[in-house]
């Protein structure tokens, strides 16, 4: 073998040697620098094919390429094994603690009472029922009169206001706001959900509020029956409290409907068998409703001859102490956070 | 109402029906039975007699007795009753034998000596002490001496194995406070027939006696006198009857007047006619004055009450209570009896002012029958007759508004159909409505309903569909829903924006809440902060705590957050929306309050809540509605409650609309919240719904670089960054995009009275990228102006 090949060979496993022995990326780098940049030691080993002639100026050019490829993959495959031992490393590093919190980035809490009253505005404009509100202070004319209840009717001993004066008072239901909207509708057909505040004096307890909230809804037009209401109803319910909700009609008595209804809906714990939520009954008394009454029609400008109407009237703290088990009305208004906090979502 | 249905019976036959079955049908009917009650109860129960009976060695009061029970043999029990003593029939409780409250009576040893059952007391077997004499209730029932011995039906020896329907009746039922009218329902509703016999006129002598009314709220009254009568205990029958109704036995006259009640529903009242100053008795409203009632105590009579007089006196308070002066007792000999029809506003008025009612005003308010008033006095008569010897019988004299006519409703089996969404038959119709004793005649399909005397609620068509349905079922309604029209379904406008900035709000990790509209008159003062209209207050609250209708939200969440507080939580954001009412106005507000820390600074450890994050809340809402900066300024707020130098007030088109920023120490330690920052916010909702705010049209954004540059200035304090900012803002409309704040600093190596702060201004043209040379120019011209205006430096 001539002397240069000689040489290179013993350069090539010296080079060899430092690339294999290299544990960072600035050894290498330095070694990239020594042994292959254009000044390095092999490219000096150029200079000596100068002293050959012939066959080995042509053997000595081959094995000089050949060699630099070898060590220039060698080098490449040290880098990248080098860089990825690096990433490795950085990333074990890098590693957090995934159970400390996150970042607080949740919707606030909503009050049950809103979730439910949301709720049920969904399903009503979906049927293409208009959402409005009636007024909290109104006259006892609205209140009372508008809605088949005259001055001295019995049915006033029922509801025992908050008057600010003779003639207004804190309304006692959303009713009302029915005989607003009709008179808005001036004779027109009408389909619309009231939901609002009321206020009784009843003297606070688990069951009892002097403030509680309703929605109220009307249907009025020709060809209206009990069964669009029921079937209405029927369709509602479902909606709130599951598909499988049976709804029945017991008779009652309201002076702004007639016939009026009290609906149950079966209960959603023993499904109709009887249990103490449903004190064994297996139904569970969920609203008032009925047939709008000649006289309201009458009087909020509709033939009752040719229009006919269903309306009805829904508790919200109700629907929604029977849908979470809460189980005393005043924790809608204490503010409790914690309470509160825990209705996000259905 | 309490109804016994032992006394429902007597007109009805019930056999073969369940408790169960009758409470179904009529709560499905509308006559709701809210409870179900048995007047006395106890199993393993017999009918012994005392033996033996001696005093227990050892005890002051108890008797070692021996009872012979039939077929039960001779027991051995030990009694504690004073009472007890040989011969005497008694009613055993058995080895086994339950009683109310759980009671398990068991053979046992009592002080040594044993006992196989115990001798009991009516109040032992749950009878309410009201219905027992004294005697009764110390020592155990005496039972008649005739009584059988080992007989197993004690309840019903007694007269006891009564159930109570305990009817819950809406207002216009009014003619089921009558247990006549009862089994009638009863007859509709199950078919059987009910029978009520008529009585006959029992008159035996003209004695004369003058009625009348001088005013319109009374439109019958009649009056019959009778004579000789015996005032005595009742017999056990009517007590019976009275007792499980919950009514006092007193004397045959006095109970007579409520048996009659309570099986017609018409109020009777009794004059002792020795007392009365004439033979005569007249209905008035003018009269003003004293009335001492029965109940011996003096009430005012005020000009509209209804009340009956005689020889100008005031004999009776029409409907509510009868005077003392003339009232019967047990020296009466000759009696008044009195049925009227008053009407029921008036009853009610009086009755509500004088807080005075009774069974009596009661059936008033709710309306009677307005035609059955011969059949009571009869049917009184009668048994004024029977019970009380009565030797004369008068007639009944009446005084008659006008005369009753039949009310007749009309109606077609279509008109019924078609609102109740049924497919009934003529047939079915026809025979629901006269199960309900409504007599039809039918012409040309239309229906001639005539309505029973007692039903003074059934008036229009719409009550016979009533009838219809809940007779034959609501389970027949069809289900369907209605075909009719598509419209929109939607909001209106500001329900929609409420709800918008609910969830806007929400969104921001805010939670709601729902507080009281009405409160306390001091803290309707504390926080009258954006609304001071004077607020409504109610006139006949129920207690001070909510008497007044708030005009403003944040004395509801200061409540609020002292509950929070108290019950250890921090970190506290809510907010509440709501309407606002005040007198003659209506407002949208919205409040909020922030307290503790933002956890959304850090996951660990957040950053303290402070006016800046409420007026980014704010910015966002105003952002959220399109709102353009020049059309609003944020200035220093004057509100007493607030931090004068931590607090703003939003100027909406020149409009204060919102006041925000750290709660006064001094209101914080009022209201012992001092030791946490507290951020409060009150706006008007309404300011921003109603502000008109044109079509936003798109912006061309620039294709050119921008190019940022930053500041570092020193200025006095007096300055304030907004005024910075907006003057930067002048000297290139074109071509400044952009002016953020990214430090303020105040402290060492800055000058006392100055403070530093820095500033990032992004340029952009929407024709080039621009040139360093033409930044520079602005970047001077920058510095210049600030440098002439307000005397800013760079800082080195």
């Amino acid at each position: 073998m001539i002397e240069p090949i000689k040489k290179l060979i013993e350069l090539k496993d010296k080079i060899l040697e430092k690339i294999n022995e290299a544990a960072d990326e600035k050894t290498l780098k330095s070694v990239q620098e020594q042994d292959l940049s254009k000044k390095s030691s092999l490219s000096g080993m150029m200079s000596l094919i100068s002293s050959l002639s012939g066959e080995d100026k042509i053997t000595f050019g081959q094995a000089m390429n050949s060699t630099k490829k070898e060590i220039q993959e060698k080098f490449a495959d040290k880098e990248k094994e080098i860089h990825e031992k690096a990433i490795k490393e950085r990333l074990e590093k890098e590693k957090i603690d995934i159970s400390l919190p996150g970042t607080t980035y949740k919707m606030g809490g909503i009050n049950p009472f809103y979730q439910i009253v949301d709720e049920m505005i969904d399903v009503f404009t979906s049927m293409g029922y208009q959402v409005k509100e009636g007024p909290d202070v109104e006259t006892d004319f609205f209140n009372f009169e508008r809605m088949n209840i005259p001055a001295n009717h019995p049915a006033r001993e029922m509801q025992d206001s908050f008057y600010i004066t003779n003639s207004t008072l804190l309304r006692t239901h959303t009713s009302p706001a029915q005989a607003h909207a009709m008179d808005e509708a001036n004779g027109r057909p009408l389909k619309i959900i009231c939901p609002g505040k009321c206020f009784r004096r009843d003297d606070d307890d688990a069951t009892h509020s002097h403030q509680f909230g309703q929605i109220e809804g009307l249907v009025i037009d020709k060809n209206i029956n009990l069964g669009n209401l029921k079937a209405t109803l029927e369709l509602f319910l479902r909606r709130m409290f599951g598909e499988k909700r049976e709804v029945r009609f017991r008779s009652s008595y309201f002076p702004f409907t007639e016939p009026s209804v009290e609906v149950d809906i079966s209960c959603m714990e023993c499904h109709g068998k009887g249990c103490p939520m449903c004190k064994g009954t297996g139904y569970i008394e969920i609203l008032g409703a009925g047939m709008v009454h000649p006289n309201v029609l009458e009087m909020s400008g509709y033939d009752p001859k040719e229009y006919s109407g269903f309306a009805f009237g829904i508790g919200i703290e109700r629907v929604a102490m029977l849908r979470y088990g809460v189980d005393d009305i005043r924790k809608f208004y204490q503010g409790d956070v914690r309470f509160i906090e825990q209705f996000t979502r259905k | 109402m309490k109804v016994s249905l032992n006394l429902v019976k007597k007109f009805i036959n019930l056999d073969g029906l369940t408790v169960d079955e009758i409470v179904h049908r009529l709560t499905f009917a509308g006559v709701e039975v809210e409870s179900v009650e048995q007047i006395a109860y106890g199993t393993n129960l017999t009918v012994g007699e005392v033996i033996t009976c001696e005093k227990m060695p050892d005890s002051d009061h108890l008797h070692l007795t021996t009872v012979f029970t039939g077929n039960y043999g001779l027991l051995h029990i030990v009694c504690g009753a004073p009472n007890v003593r040989v011969g005497l029939k008694v009613i055993v409780a058995l080895d086994g034998a339950k009683l109310p409250g759980g009671i398990t009576i068991k053979k046992g040893k009592i002080r040594g000596h044993e006992s196989e059952g115990m001798l009991c007391s009516l109040l032992e077997l749950g009878v309410n002490s009201k219905f027992l004499k004294e005697e009764q209730t110390k020592g155990i029932e005496e039972l008649p001496s005739d009584s059988e011995v080992g007989n197993d039906n004690v309840l019903e020896l007694l007269g006891l194995d009564d159930v109570i329907l305990d009817l819950k009746l809406l207002a216009n039922r009014s003619d089921l406070y009558s247990v006549i009218n009862v089994a009638k329902e009863l007859e509709t509703l199950f078919g059987r027939k009910a029978n009520i016999s008529k009585s006959k006129d029992p008159k035996n002598k003209e004695i004369s006696f003058a009625v009348n009314s001088l005013t319109d709220k009374c439109s019958q009254f009649s009056a019959r006198v009778i004579k000789g009568i015996e005032v005595k205990e009742s017999p056990k029958w009517i007590k019976q009857a009275l007792m499980s109704s919950g009514i006092r036995s007193i004397n045959n006259i006095v109970d007579i007047g409520n048996y009659v009640m309570l099986l017609t529903g018409q109020p009777l009242h009794m004059y002792d006619l020795d007392k009365l100053p004439a033979t005569e008795l007249i209905v008035r409203d003018d009269y003003e004055g004293d009335f001492v009632a029965l109940d011996e105590k003096t009430y005012k009579v005020k000009n509209g009450d209804v009340v009956i007089t005689s020889k100008g006196k005031v004999m009776c308070l029409g409907g509510v209570m009868g005077s003392l002066e003339c009232a019967v007792d047990e020296n009466t000999k000759n009696v008044v009896i009195e049925s009227a029809n008053f009407d029921f506003a008036s009853i009610r008025r009086t009755s509500i002012r004088l807080n005075l009612s009774s069974d009596s005003s009661m059936r008033f308010v709710k309306g009677i029958n307005p035609n059955q008033y011969n059949e009571v006095e009869n049917f009184t008569a009668q048994l004024i007759c029977d019970l009380c010897n009565a030797k004369e019988i008068g007639e009944t004299n009446t005084y008659l508004k006008s005369k009753y006519i039949k009310k007749v409703v009309k109606t077609t089996p279509r008109y019924i159909n078609a609102r109740l969404g049924t497919s009934f038959t003529d047939e079915q119709i026809v025979s629901a409505l006269k199960s309900a004793f409504i007599s039809i005649s039918e012409k040309d399909g239309v229906l001639a309903c005539e309505i029973p005397d007692w039903r003074i609620d059934i008036n229009g068509e719409a009550d016979l569909s009533e009838e219809v349905i809940r007779i034959l079922g609501f389970e027949n309604v069809n289900s369907e829903l209605p075909s009719i029209k598509l419209s929109v379904g939607q909001m209106e406008e500001k329900l929609l924006h409420k709800c918008e900035v609910r969830s806007f709000l929400r969104g921001l990790g805010l939670t709601e809440q729902l507080t009281y509209s009405l409160i306390r008159e001091s803290e309707v003062k504390q926080f009258a902060i954006l609304n001071k209209e004077s607020a409504y207050k109610v006139m006949n609250p129920l207690t001070d705590e909510h008497e007044y209708v708030r005009t403003n939200l944040l004395p509801s969440l200061m409540n609020v957050l002292q509950y929070n507080v108290n019950h250890s939580q921090e970190d506290l954001s809510f907010f509440e929306v709501s309407d606002l009412y005040s007198e003659g106005n209506r407002h949208i507000h919205l409040g909020i309050i922030l307290s503790g820390n933002d956890l959304r600074q850090s996951h660990l450890k957040g950053e303290a809540y402070s006016f800046y994050h409420m007026k980014g809340i704010v910015d966002g809402l105003l952002k959220l509605y399109g709102i353009e900066e020049k059309r609003y300024t944020y200035e220093r707020s004057n509100a007493s409650e607030l931090h004068p130098g931590k607090s703003a007030m939003l100027k909406l088109d020149g409009k204060i609309i919102a006041h925000f920023g750290e709660l006064h120490p001094i209101v914080a330690s009022k209201l012992g919240l001092n030791k946490i920052n507290v951020i409060a916010l009150e706006l008007d909702l309404d300011a921003l719904f109603n502000t008109k705010v044109s079509q936003k049209k798109m912006e061309i954004t620039s294709r050119f670089p921008a190019v940022k540059r930053d500041f570092a200035l020193i200025v006095n304090n007096d300055v304030s960054a907004g005024q910075l900012t907006q003057e930067i803002k002048k000297v290139s409309r074109m071509l400044i995009k952009n002016v953020d704040i990214f430090d303020v600093y105040r402290g060492e190596h800055i000058n006392h009275g100055h403070y530093s702060i820095a500033l990032t201004v992004t340029f952009s043209s929407l024709e080039k990228t621009l040139t360093d040379s033409e930044i520079n120019a602005l970047q001077d011209q920058i510095i210049e102006t600030l440098k002439s205006k307000f005397g800013a430096e760079l800082r080195k």
